[in-house]
């Protein structure tokens, strides 16, 4: 059985993986591009190798030359991480082709979960529900997506077919849209997926998007974690997940988590994986997509369960039975996580580049943060812009939001914008605390500006520390003036003017 | 010396006396302002109270990060403003505008040409960084003068791909 893990990713989630091998007592082995040398995973694994130019293609996507690492560092197994090479069936089928193993699950349920008109085809068969769309139709031309709309009815999404993330995905509130959208999803889905293939799927209105963590041995046991609330989004990209949902009561979560738990054994489902759900307001919940991999919001699962998702992926590839049943997971208090990402909130969350120059992050009680970088370390543009993740726990909902608003509070990342007053306005939301929110709250009901009261006393202090400033910077460009002047002794002055007058 | 610092149509006047006495819309004020570590971040207490702020000197103003909220001023002093109020104020919709790159990264699309009639809001470019497609926007209504780059071209950060008239 393996010893040393091979970790197929950078940024955060290598760390995090390097984490539990450490705990495990187990070696790592990262991989890096050029342009992560310094990166924190390659300095906190045992052995590290180069793959290749910064360019995704050229390095995390190399599955020849991970695999070549693997063998000749002789790692007994690779872990994806999520992102990069996590959902390609061709990845993990080539890693068992090398006689490693892929912690994950087998290639056969990524292909099935993977091409989302079989992964619909399979849970629906399994009797899963499904939201309305035409998924599982093949790869439509513009003008049969054209014909077949009206029959989902308005409104509705265009998802890319390789997709994920909310890449290649277009929202159509009327017909006469539909043909612009339609080539700006393929656009997008073509530069970041190399595919440009979309269908068409109902939108819920007022939906909200619960997961259920689902774990899952080479025995056959699969459990599910609880579920998790992931509503709050930008553009399909998630900004904040908790657990347990608000919306959540015990009878639903049984419901949901049983109906979860035969999608995985739908496709033979072997370790970690996610049952995305779209859930209307009378609770009707719909399946959505299994993401085969460790998500990036786990940790908000293993806060209120105890349990330590990324060792328990390593103990299910080792082969070992589950520890536990479905009877042992209890939640206990409440979890929150904010993806703090390397943009600005204040101007269309534009990514922001740069060299960090200073980070100091939350500590305190109930606070964690999972991050893969540190101050001197540049944020480059060809990975997301995910900096790290800031979870806290608190015993009730609201106890964790007054105990993120302190976090966030004391987290300061300098170098570049990031979106750290986003969640600070979140967090101060009359909707976000009343739980009172769906997957449309940020873009359609949510602003980034101050309420009045508040903002009087804050605009005068913000106006003296301008002035300050400003006073400051007039100041030093005086000396600056002043000092170069005459920037050498009077001594050598008189003698250069001798010299001249000779 | 005395400082005008302006945002949307409020505005307040700073004074900073020699001894660093402070007084705020002609209010004395006791405070004691320092940077931290070199670095843009600011402590001030005033009157006891203690802030502590991100400020970004920039050419059109200064930033402000204050608990969560940011706020763009305009800072002036007594001669700047009276210089401004005597050429009868900035002219801020006319001129010729730059976009800039505000990061680098790839031109994925350009849905507008040279020429055209724009209004503020439109996309003019589409950017692709950080696995993203970010769309730059029109700022104001103008017309497309020149356009710089091409459709695959790799941008560094701050290049100018188009101007605006």
């Amino acid at each position: 059985m393996f010893n040393k893990v091979l970790i197929a990713n950078r940024g955060e989630i290598a760390v995090r993986v390097i984490r539990a091998c450490r705990e495990l007592g187990m070696n790592t082995v990262a991989v890096y591009s050029e342009a992560d040398r310094t990166a924190l995973h390659v300095r906190q694994s045992d052995e590290a190798y180069l793959l290749g130019p910064a360019a995704a293609r050229d390095s995390y996507l190399r599955i020849d030359k991970i695999i070549e690492i693997a063998e000749k560092s002789g790692a007994g197994a690779i872990h994806p991480g999520y992102g990069f090479l996590a959902e390609r069936d061709d990845f993990a089928q080539a890693v068992e082709d090398a006689g490693l193993i892929f912690i994950g699950p087998r290639p056969s349920a990524i292909a099935a979960m993977g091409d989302k008109a079989v992964a619909r085809a399979t849970v629906t068969a399994a009797g899963v529900p499904v939201v309305p769309g035409t998924e599982g139709e093949g790869d439509l031309r513009n003008e049969d997506l054209l014909d077949l709309a009206p029959a989902i009815g308005f409104p509705l999404l265009i998802k890319a077919t390789a997709g994920g993330g909310g890449k290649g995905m277009r929202e159509v509130r009327k017909l006469e849209d539909m043909p612009g959208l339609l080539e700006s999803a393929r656009r997008e889905a073509e530069a970041a997926f190399g595919d440009g293939n979309v269908y068409l799927e109902k939108l819920i209105e007022g939906a909200r998007h619960i997961e259920f963590q689902i774990l899952a041995d080479t025995q056959g046991n699969v459990i599910h974690l609880g579920e998790r609330e992931c509503s709050l989004q930008r553009r399909h990209q998630k900004l904040l997940e908790e657990s347990p949902s608000p919306f959540m009561n015990d009878e639903l979560r049984v419901r949901m988590g049983e109906v979860a738990c035969k999608a995985a054994q739908s496709v033979d489902y072997l370790n970690a994986g996610t049952i995305e759900f779209l859930v209307d307001k009378d609770e009707n919940f719909y399946f959505l997509e299994m993401n085969t991999r460790l998500q990036v919001e786990h940790p908000v699962t293993e806060l209120v369960t105890g349990i330590d998702i990324v060792k328990e992926q390593i103990r299910i590839a080792r082969g070992r039975k589950l520890r536990y049943t479905q009877e042992d997971i209890q939640m206990n208090g409440w979890a929150m996580e904010c993806r703090i990402n390397a943009e600005d909130p204040y101007a269309n969350f534009i990514p922001s580049t740069g060299v960090l120059n200073s980070v100091i992050p939350p500590s305190g009680p109930g606070v964690r943060v999972d991050t893969g970088v540190y101050a001197g370390f540049e944020i480059s543009p060809f990975y997301d812009s995910l900096i790290s993740k800031l979870i806290c726990w608190g015993e009730t909902r609201g106890e964790t939001i007054l105990r993120m608003r302190r976090a966030l509070e004391e987290y300061r990342i300098l170098g570049v914008k990031t979106n750290i007053p986003f969640h600070q306005n979140i967090m101060d939301s009359t909707r976000f605390i009343a739980g009172s929110f769906d997957t449309r709250f940020v873009e359609e009901r949510f602003s980034m500006d101050t309420p009045e009261d508040e903002r009087e006393h804050l605009t005068t202090i913000a106006a003296v520390m301008a002035a300050l400033v400003a006073h400051r910077e007039g100041q030093q460009a005086a000396q600056i003036v002043r000092r170069s002047e005459r920037d050498t002794s009077n001594w050598k002055w008189v003698s250069r003017w001798e010299r001249m007058n000779r | 010396m005395k400082y005008i610092a302006s945002v949307d149509d409020q505005s307040f006047e700073i004074e900073i006396r020699p001894n660093d006495q402070l007084v705020v819309n002609g209010e004395p004020v006791e405070a004691d302002f320092q940077s931290v570590g070199d670095q843009p971040v600011y402590t001030l207490l005033l009157n006891g109270e203690s802030f502590e702020a991100l400020v970004y000197p920039s050419d059109r103003g200064v930033q402000v990060l204050l608990r969560g909220r940011l706020f763009d001023f305009v800072v002036e002093d007594e001669r700047q403003r009276r210089l401004r109020q005597s050429s009868g104020g900035a002219a801020v919709q006319s001129g010729e505008y730059q976009l800039k790159a505000p990061m680098p990264g790839l031109i994925v699309a350009i849905p507008i040409e040279e020429g055209q009639e724009i209004k503020s809001g439109d996309d003019l470019i589409i950017l692709e960084s950080m696995k993203m497609q970010n769309e730059l926007k029109a700022p104001r209504d103008g017309i497309v003068n020149r356009i710089r780059v091409n459709v695959g071209d790799n941008v560094d950060q701050n290049q100018v791909l188009l101007t605006l008239s």
